[in-house]
C-alpha cells in the first residue's frame, strides 16, 4: 500500500484508473428471471385503499408476499430469506416511492445487484391519490405487474467509482489561490501554483491594510499574508511557477493535461540572490505597476521588497539588452539567451483563482481620471496610504505634494452602471474599502475632511458595525452619484445631487477618489475559454450552482474561488478557496461514485462527429487524444447525446430500452375497452411533484400511469410509437427546465412533436409540461385535464 | 466599426435644417459631391415627425406610419441607405424600423393605416430594412472618409480651437451603434483634427445637454437656458468654434447665445457650425451660397477672417 502511494506521488504520469467495483453477479445468473414481489401494507396507508388480497392473488411472479411495514429492519431478514429460499434473482417492492426508500430496499436485497430491485409506487401514486378502492386495486395490480415485467429486463450494473489523480493546478497566486494551495498541500496533494505575474500575492500585497469589522480596526495586510506566503514557499507539496500561463488544456478521464508557457525573465531564478546590483546599473526606467505607476522602476527589478519568489526579473518588453546588468551580476544569474519554456503538467484537478481587474476609469471621462492629477482610484489611494508606497504612507496630493484639506470619494464608479461600458452588478467591496481608507485618513490627518458620495451603503451583516465606527470619526456622507468632476479656479469640483435633500450641489475639493468597480480579467476569460469553462452573463467564471455548488464550475474537476467568480472581499475569497480545496480533496480522498443512469460510448461505432459534445449542457462529453469520452461523474444519463448520435454509438446504462418497453407493456396490457390510459413520463423533479400530490392527498384520475425517466431526452420516437401502438391514449412528458439543457430540451420537444405530426397523431395526444417540485397542484391539474380531454375524444 | 455606405444613399431632409440652417443640407451635398458619395434627395419624402413626437403631439404609431411611407420611398428609388442630417431623424428612423420588424401588432396596425390611405403598395414587410445597416447620420459618412479629407483641404484651420457638441439622440438612444461610443464621443473631434484644427477635447459640461429638451425650451425656459449657459460659459475663452451634428442643438446654442450675451453684457466669442458646414468650408465652399452663414444668429464672419487659404 505504502509503495503504491509513494509511487503515485513520485510519478506524475500515473493516471488513476476508473475502478469499477465488481459485485458478484454469479448468484443471479444461474437461475434467471425469478421474480419475487414484496407488498407493503404500510400500516394501512396502502391497504386501506388497495385490496391487498386481490392484489396478491393477481400478480404473476415466482413469489408474492405481503408485509405490514416492509421498510422496518426486521423485514430485511424476510426479504433476504425469501431471496435465498425461493432462489429469487429479481425483486419488486410494491410500496412507497423509490425517492423515499429505494436505497433501503437495495440494501435489504443485498445479495442481489442493486439494479435488480424495482420499486413500484402504490402509495404516493396510487393509494394516496385515488379513493375508489376497486379502481385503485385494479391500478395497483397493473403497476405491480408492469414492475415485474420491467425488472425481468433489468441488467446488473456496477456503480462507477472514479479516482482523481492526487494533484492540483491552481491558476492564480493571489490570496484565493494561495489559500486553496496551502489547504490542499497540507492534505498531501501535490499543488502547482501558476501565476502570470513575476510574484505571487495578488491584490492583497498591494492594498496596505485590510478592514477588520470584529476588532473595529485596520490591520496590516502584508503582516497577515506574509506568514501564509512563507508557508507556501516552504511547503514540500507546493511548486510555484511565475510568469507562466496556460497555452492548451486536454481533458482526460482522471486528470487534465496542461501545456504551460513560462516566459523568460533572462534570469536564472536559482542563481539570483536578489542583491539588487543589476537594478542599480539598469538605464531603463518605466512606470512601476506595484505603485500604480506613481513611481518608476528599472527594466530589471524585484516587484517589491517582500516579493516571492525573492528574485529579480527582467521586463522583457522594455529591456534594451544593453548587458550592463549581466556584467555586474556576481552570480552569473543573467543570461539573455534564456528562452521561454513550454512545460507539460498533468493535474487531477484545476482551481481557477485568477482574480479580477480594476475597472478602467478612463471609461468614465466625466470624472477626469487621467485628466486631473488629483483624481485617483481607491487602489491608488491604498498605495499612497501604504507605508511601503510612493509617499511612504503620507497622504499627499500628486499635483503638489500637499496634504489635501478635503477628500471626496465617489462610490460605484463603473459599478451598478447600466450605461454602455458600465457594470450592472455591485462590486461588493467598495463601500468597505472607502470606509477603511476614510478611517485611516481620519486617524492620521484629523483636519482632513472626508466626504463619501454613495448610491447605497452596502455594509451587510457585521460590517454595519464598522460603518458606525468610521462614521463616528466624523466622515460626511452624501447620498448621490456625482455627475462630473471638473476644475474651477485650480480647485477640483464635484457636482452631485444630494438625493436626500433633493438638492444639486458643487463640492470644492483637493482630491477625488473613485471607487473603481471590480471587473472580470482578460486572463480569466482566456483561461475559461481554454478549459471550456462557462462564464456568467457578467463574464466572471460561472459557478455550477450559486447556492449549493458555489466552488464548482460547469466542468467536472475544475473549481473556482475568489474574485475570478465574482466580486467579493478577502473573507469571502478565503472561504470559497477553502471550499474549493475541500471539493478537490473530497474527490481525491474518497473517489466519487457515479450512479447509473450514465451514458457510455462504444468507441468502435463512434465516428468522432462531436454532436454529443455540442448537445451536452453538463459538459460530460469531451474529446481526449483518441476518443470522445463521457465523464460518468458529470453525466446525468439524460440521453440527449444518445438521441443526437448518428451512429447509435451511445448507450444509456441504467434504464435500457427493454425495461422501458416492458414497463409500458405492463402499464397498458390490462386496458379495457372504452378505458383511457395516459402514460406520464416524469423526470426526477416531475416525479417528486407527483409524489407531493400524493403526500397532500390531492386526487387525480386512475388513468394516469407514471414512468420515471432521467430526462425526456431519453425518449426516442420509437418509444412514443410503442406507447400509442400498445393502447396509450395520451402521453405526457414533464421535466424541470434545467437551464444548461434548455436547447437540447427544445430540440427534443420539436423532434417528438414533428414525429407525432408525421404519423398523423393528433397533437393534443402528446403533451409537454414544465415541472416544478413545489407546483404539484399544477401537475395534478395537467393530469386531470389530459384525462378529461381524452375521455371527451373517446365519447366522440 | 460598422460598415458605412457611400452609395444608394437617401439624403433625408430635415425640417429644422431646412427652416433654420439650410446651409447644412447644401454643405452636406457639397462634401458628398466632392467625395464621390452617391445620394438622392426625394421630394416626396415626408417629415420624420420627431419634433412633434417629442412634443407629445404624435404618438409612436403615427410616427412610425410616416416612417414606413418614407421607407417605401427609399426602397422604390433603390436608395435604401437613409442618411440623416439631424440626430432626431436618425433615432426616429432606427426606432421605427425596429418596431416594424419586431412588433407584429404595431406592424399590422401601421400597414392597415397605409391601406386605408390608399397606400397599399407602401406596406412594410419584416426585414425590409435593418436599423443597423440602413440608417446613418451624415457625420458617419464623413467620418468613414476621414482619411481622404487631407487631399481635399483648401483652408488652414490650424489656429482655430474647435470644441464639439455631440447630439444626445445620436449617442444616447442607440449607444451601441454610435461610432466612438457614447460615454466619451469623439467623432466630431476626430473629424475636426483631420481638418488640422486645434481640438479642445474635454471641457466642462462637454457631455451636458444643449438645453433645448424639445418642449423644455418653452415650458421650462429658465432651466433650459441655464443649461445652455453652462455650456457656453464653460467654453468662453477656450474655443473659437463649437461643432454641431444636430440642427436642434445648433439652433439652441446659436440662437440663444445672443440672449445670454445680452444678459452678461459681453460677447462670448464662440461661433457655431455644423460639422458639414465646417467640412464644406475646409474644402473651399462659399460661406454664403453653400454654408448659408447668413442664417446664423452669431455672426460667423469673424471666424472666417482667421481662416486662411492653404
Amino acid at each position: 500500500m505504502n509503495n503504491t502511494k509513494s509511487k503515485t506521488l513520485e510519478t506524475q504520469d500515473i493516471i488513476n484508473k476508473t475502478r469499477a467495483t465488481k459485485k458478484q453477479d454469479s448468484f443471479s445468473t444461474k437461475s434467471g428471471e425469478r421474480v419475487g414481489v414484496f407488498i407493503c401494507r404500510c400500516g394501512g396507508n396502502i391497504s386501506d385503499t388497495v385490496n391487498i388480497q386481490e392484489l396478491k392473488s393477481s400478480i404473476d411472479a415466482n413469489f408474492v408476499g405481503e408485509f405490514e411495514n416492509l421498510c422496518s429492519i426486521n423485514c430485511r431478514r424476510h426479504i433476504r430469506e425469501e431471496i435465498i429460499d425461493q432462489n429469487l434473482d429479481r425483486v419488486v417492492i410494491a410500496g412507497c416511492s423509490p425517492l423515499t426508500h429505494l436505497k433501503t430496499f437495495q440494501n435489504y436485497a443485498d445479495p442481489l445487484n442493486p439494479y435488480m430491485v424495482e420499486m413500484v409506487n402504490i402509495r404516493e401514486q396510487c393509494s394516496w391519490v385515488h379513493s375508489d378502492k376497486e379502481k385503485a386495486t385494479k391500478k395497483a395490480i397493473s403497476l405491480v405487474q408492469a414492475g415485474v415485467e420491467k425488472v425481468k429486463k433489468a441488467k446488473a450494473l456496477s456503480k462507477i467509482i472514479s479516482r482523481t489523480e492526487k494533484s492540483a493546478a491552481i491558476f492564480g497566486g493571489g490570496i484565493s489561490g494561495i489559500t486553496a494551495a496551502l489547504s490542499l498541500a497540507n492534505q498531501g496533494v501535490k499543488v502547482t501554483i501558476i501565476e502570470k505575474n513575476p510574484t505571487i500575492g495578488g491584490f492583497m500585497v498591494k492594498i496596505g491594510k485590510v478592514f477588520s469589522p470584529e476588532k473595529l480596526a485596520e490591520e496590516c495586510s502584508l503582516c497577515i499574508l506574509n506568514p501564509i506566503i512563507n508557508d507556501v514557499i516552504n511547503h514540500k507539496n507546493i511548486k510555484i511557477m511565475t510568469k507562466t500561463r496556460l497555452l492548451r488544456a486536454g481533458r482526460r478521464s482522471s486528470y487534465f493535461n496542461l501545456i504551460l508557457e513560462k516566459d523568460t525573465s533572462f534570469v536564472h531564478e536559482d542563481r539570483c540572490i536578489a542583491c539588487g546590483k543589476c537594478a542599480d546599473v539598469c538605464p531603463v526606467e518605466v512606470p512601476d505597476e506595484w505603485n500604480q505607476k506613481m513611481t518608476m522602476r528599472k527594466a530589471i527589478y524585484k516587484p517589491f521588497s517582500q516579493a516571492v519568489p525573492d528574485v529579480y526579473t527582467i521586463d522583457v518588453e522594455n529591456c534594451i539588452q544593453c548587458g550592463k546588468c549581466e556584467k555586474v551580476c556576481n552570480m552569473d544569474a543573467i543570461d539573455f539567451k534564456l528562452k521561454s519554456e513550454i512545460i507539460s503538467l498533468k493535474s487531477g484537478s484545476v482551481v481557477i483563482a485568477t482574480g479580477h481587474e480594476s475597472y478602467d476609469l478612463t471609461k468614465r471621462p466625466e470624472y477626469g481620471y487621467g485628466r486631473f492629477d488629483d483624481v485617483i482610484s481607491q487602489l491608488d489611494l491604498a498605495r499612497i496610504l501604504g507605508v511601503n508606497g510612493p509617499t511612504l504612507g503620507k497622504l499627499q496630493k500628486i499635483s503638489d505634494g500637499k496634504v489635501p484639506e478635503r477628500v471626496v470619494m465617489i462610490q460605484c464608479t463603473g459599478s451598478r452602471d447600466e450605461k454602455t461600458d458600465g457594470k450592472r452588478y455591485c462590486s461588493k467591496v467598495c463601500c468597505m474599502v472607502a470606509l477603511k481608507h476614510a478611517s485611516i485618513i481620519k486617524d492620521k490627518y484629523p483636519d482632513t475632511e472626508v466626504v463619501i458620495c454613495y448610491t447605497d451603503l452596502r455594509t451587510v451583516g457585521m460590517y454595519e458595525n464598522y460603518l458606525r465606527y468610521v462614521q463616528d470619526k466624523g466622515i460626511k456622507f452624501i447620498r448621490g452619484r456625482p455627475g462630473e468632476v471638473t476644475k474651477i479656479n485650480d480647485k477640483l469640483v464635484v457636482r452631485v445631487e444630494d438625493t436626500l435633500q433633493r438638492k444639486p450641489m458643487e463640492i470644492e475639493t483637493d482630491m477625488v477618489v473613485l471607487s473603481e468597480a471590480i471587473e472580470p480579467s482578460e486572463g480569466t476569460m482566456e483561461l475559461a475559454k481554454k478549459l471550456n469553462v462557462g462564464l456568467s452573463q457578467d463574464l466572471f467564471i460561472k459557478e455550477k450552482h450559486s447556492k449549493i455548488k458555489p466552488a464548482n464550475t460547469d466542468v467536472e474537476r475544475i473549481f473556482v474561488c475568489g474574485t475570478a467568480q465574482g466580486p467579493k472581499d478577502i473573507t469571502d475569497s478565503v472561504s470559497q478557496a477553502n471550499a474549493a480545496a475541500a471539493k478537490v480533496s473530497e474527490q481525491i480522498k474518497c473517489g466519487t461514485e457515479a450512479e447509473p443512469p450514465v451514458a457510455v460510448i462504444k468507441n468502435s461505432l463512434c465516428s468522432h462527429c462531436g454532436k454529443c459534445i455540442e448537445i451536452c449542457g453538463f459538459k460530460a462529453v469531451y474529446r481526449d487524444e483518441e476518443y470522445i469520452s463521457i465523464d460518468p461523474m458529470a453525466c446525468r444519463g439524460c440521453g440527449a447525446c444518445a438521441g443526437s448520435c448518428p451512429e447509435g454509438a451511445i448507450e444509456i446504462k441504467g434504464l435500457n430500452d427493454q425495461e422501458l418497453f416492458a414497463q409500458m407493456d405492463g402499464l397498458l396490457s390490462d386496458k379495457k375497452e372504452g378505458e383511457v390510459r395516459i402514460l406520464a413520463f416524469l423526470d426526477n423533479v416531475g416525479y417528486t411533484a407527483a409524489d407531493t400530490i400524493g403526500n397532500n392527498r390531492v386526487t387525480y384520475p386512475e388513468s394516469i400511469r407514471i414512468i420515471k425517466i432521467p430526462s425526456i431526452n431519453r425518449l426516442m420516437p420509437e418509444h412514443i410509437t410503442y406507447a400509442f401502438d400498445h393502447g396509450a391514449d395520451g402521453i405526457l412528458l414533464a421535466e424541470y427546465p434545467d437551464e444548461c439543457m434548455l436547447e437540447a430540451h427544445k430540440a427534443k420537444i420539436q423532434e417528438l412533436s414533428d414525429y407525432v405530426a408525421s404519423k398523423g397523431i393528433a397533437s393534443n395526444k402528446l403533451r409537454f409540461y414544465k415541472a416544478y417540485a413545489p407546483h404539484f397542484r399544477g401537475l395534478a391539474k395537467q393530469f386531470e385535464n389530459f384525462n378529461q380531454d381524452m375521455l371527451a375524444e373517446k365519447g366522440k | 466599426m460598422k460598415t458605412i455606405p457611400d452609395k444608394n444613399i437617401l439624403l433625408f431632409k430635415s425640417c429644422l435644417v431646412n427652416v433654420e440652417y439650410p446651409g447644412v443640407e447644401s454643405s452636406t451635398k457639397y462634401i458628398f459631391d466632392k467625395m464621390g458619395v452617391e445620394y438622392f434627395i426625394d421630394p416626396n419624402q415626408s417629415c420624420c415627425t420627431g419634433l412633434g413626437h417629442y412634443y407629445d403631439l404624435f404618438d409612436q404609431i403615427s410616427t412610425s406610419a410616416l416612417s414606413a411611407r418614407n421607407f417605401a420611398l427609399a426602397r422604390k428609388s433603390n436608395h435604401e441607405n437613409i442618411v440623416t442630417l439631424c440626430s432626431t431623424c436618425y433615432a426616429i428612423m432606427k426606432k421605427s424600423i425596429n418596431l416594424l420588424n419586431s412588433n407584429k401588432k404595431a406592424r399590422d396596425e401601421i400597414n392597415g393605416i397605409l391601406e386605408r390611405a390608399g397606400l397599399s403598395h407602401m406596406k412594410y414587410n419584416v426585414g425590409d430594412l435593418d436599423s443597423e445597416k440602413n440608417v446613418f447620420h451624415m457625420v458617419e459618412i464623413l467620418y468613414s472618409k476621414v482619411n481622404e479629407i487631407a487631399s481635399n483641404i483648401k483652408k488652414d484651420f490650424s489656429n482655430i480651437r474647435i470644441a464639439s457638441h455631440h447630439a444626445c439622440h445620436y449617442c444616447k438612444v442607440y449607444p451601441e451603434d454610435a461610432i466612438t461610443g457614447s460615454r466619451n464621443p469623439m467623432i466630431l473631434d476626430e473629424i475636426a483634427a483631420a481638418f488640422g484644427a486645434e481640438v479642445v477635447d474635454w471641457y466642462d459640461f462637454k457631455k451636458a445637454t444643449c438645453g433645448a429638451g424639445f418642449s423644455q425650451r418653452f415650458a421650462n425656459r429658465d432651466l433650459s437656458l441655464s443649461a445652455t449657459a453652462d455650456k457656453l460659459m464653460a467654453l468662453e475663452g477656450k474655443a473659437d468654434l463649437l461643432l454641431h451634428m444636430c440642427p436642434n442643438c445648433q439652433m439652441q446654442l446659436d440662437r440663444y447665445q445672443p440672449v445670454l450675451e445680452k444678459e452678461l453684457g459681453r460677447k462670448l466669442n464662440l461661433v457655431h457650425l455644423s460639422v458639414a458646414q465646417m467640412a464644406a468650408l475646409g474644402m473651399g465652399a462659399d460661406p454664403y451660397k453653400v454654408l448659408g452663414i447668413q442664417t446664423h444668429s452669431v455672426p460667423v464672419e469673424g471666424l472666417l477672417e482667421k481662416i486662411k487659404d492653404i
